[in-house]
């Protein structure tokens, strides 16, 4: 016997069918915790990130329109909580944050002192700044920004998925890309990639 | 046509130029705009997207276990709850029992924390459910429009919720708060749009909280684009003294828990 279709599954699980909504969060959950990845840029956070999305998606399974595609759903909802999230992180400015970078800093400075290719030290640099760069964008520039380039993402995609408007999605990607070139232009000065 | 802005060239980069064969046409012939999308591309062109650490097979169900669990903890918050605005922070408290982070309330605790003591000080408090919510209202609960506006509104709120805590965590002597500006304006006219439903519908307790929370959102977007921390300050106090981050957080967790999936699950296996 196959695998359950998925609008047989959302009716199932819309009718509080516990087993349903399993396979659907046992399905979903590699793809969520990519984006969740992408956009909080931190194993731990993304974790967060995914079990928050799918208890908002069963909170919400209600509103669920069955034309729609479950999969596009739950990335908006997973893209939202991601952003949710980033605020949060910006709101407490917090140790762990801090401490991330710190590690970071000791990756690159350990890397640089490494008798290993120039190669590498100058890759772990360049990541180290990268994340730092990633970390000081707003949580709505971060999460255009992420949609955007690493998503491929159009800006009337992404205004959709965060709910706001276009002017605002298109303005977050702007702001996001010049914050950017402006943390990395000392890479691109020594001749280096981020 | 004169010479390409930023903002056109990332567009450009991205595929998404609205005058895209003109500004291709200029590049051909403007060393300087070329140059200019050539040091874009080399820096867009090097952030690589992040690859995921790998999960094993046994990750779908270790996700599947923890959402149930904390289900199950929500549904028993849910089931005997206390009347009144205490509610809301009952079950903000039974979610921060997980033994993972409540992040989402970190989020608001600092918020909260301000805006329930002012709210208590000036001896406010969340109107009890459903006493003192209109006949009308109670009326319409049934209705699936009215539970489609109500979700709307839900999302509405939390979305207000989060420019506005973007300006309130916001800290240093020069705060950009363009993005939060941009964000702001357009929320304005769905807020407007679902103020007058609310009104309309007899649901003063939305149409109030939606009143207050116009007001911040125009007094963010025709504050100072760039703001001293003075002036931070100053829209904090008064984001503070109306309580409006606490009575926008338990308006939309009560809209949404109206919205709840209508039957509970069935026993887990």
């Amino acid at each position: 016997m196959g695998a359950p279709e998925p609008a047989a599954l959302l009716a199932r699980a819309r009718q509080g069918d516990s087993d349903a909504f399993r396979v659907l969060v046992e399905r979903h959950s590699h793809a969520v915790f990519r984006l969740a990845y992408r956009m909080t840029g931190s194993e731990e956070d993304a974790e967060d990130v995914v079990q928050e999305t799918f208890l908002r998606a069963y909170r919400q399974l209600g509103r669920f329109q069955a034309r729609a595609e479950f999969g596009t759903w739950l990335y908006r909802i997973a893209a939202n909580c991601a952003v949710d999230f980033m605020r949060a992180r910006a709101a407490r400015r917090d140790q762990s944050r801090a401490e991330g970078l710190e590690r970071l800093d000791a990756d690159a400075a350990a890397a640089s002192a490494h008798p290993g290719p120039d190669r590498l030290a100058e890759s772990a640099e360049a990541r180290a700044r990268l994340a730092r760069a990633l970390a000081d964008l707003t949580p709505l520039e971060r999460a255009a920004f992420t949609l955007r380039h690493h998503e491929g993402r159009s800006t009337r995609e992404i205004a959709e998925l965060l709910g706001i408007g276009a002017s605002a999605a298109k303005h977050s990607v702007f702001r996001a890309v010049r914050k950017l070139r402006a943390s990395l232009a000392p890479l691109r000065a020594m001749g280096e990639r981020p | 046509m004169s010479h390409c802005s930023e903002s056109d060239l990332i567009l450009f980069y991205y595929g998404e130029a609205d005058e895209d064969g003109r500004i291709r046409q200029h590049l051909e012939h403007c060393a300087q705009c070329a140059g200019a999308l050539r040091a874009l591309q080399d820096t867009l062109d090097a952030i690589a997207v992040p690859e995921a650490p790998a999960r094993g097979d046994a990750y779908p169900a270790d996700v599947w276990s923890r959402v149930s669990a904390a289900l199950e903890r929500a549904d028993a918050a849910r089931r005997a709850p206390p009347a009144g605005w205490f509610a809301g922070l009952s079950r903000l408290a039974a979610e921060t029992s997980d033994n993972r982070p409540s992040w989402r309330r970190l989020a608001l605790a600092a918020g909260l924390a301000a805006a329930v003591i002012t709210a208590v000080v000036a001896g406010r408090s969340w109107p009890r459910r459903p006493v003192e919510r209109s006949a009308a209202v109670a009326a319409e609960a049934g209705d699936p429009l009215a539970r489609a506006r109500r979700a709307a509104i839900g999302d509405h709120l939390e979305r207000s919720e989060g420019v506005l805590l973007d300006v309130i965590n916001s800290n240093g002597d020069r705060v950009d708060l363009s993005t939060a500006q941009a964000w702001a304006a357009d929320l304005i006219e769905s807020n407007r749009l679902y103020r007058h439903t609310a009104a309309h519908a007899g649901d003063s307790l939305v149409a109030s909280v939606l009143d207050d929370l116009e007001r911040s959102l125009l007094e963010i977007v025709h504050g100072p684009s760039v703001a001293t921390a003075a002036q931070l300050e100053a829209m904090r106090s008064r984001l503070d003294a109306a309580a409006l981050l606490f009575k926008v957080r338990m308006l939309a967790d009560e809209l949404h828990e109206q919205e709840l999936a209508p039957v509970q699950p069935r026993k887990r296996t």
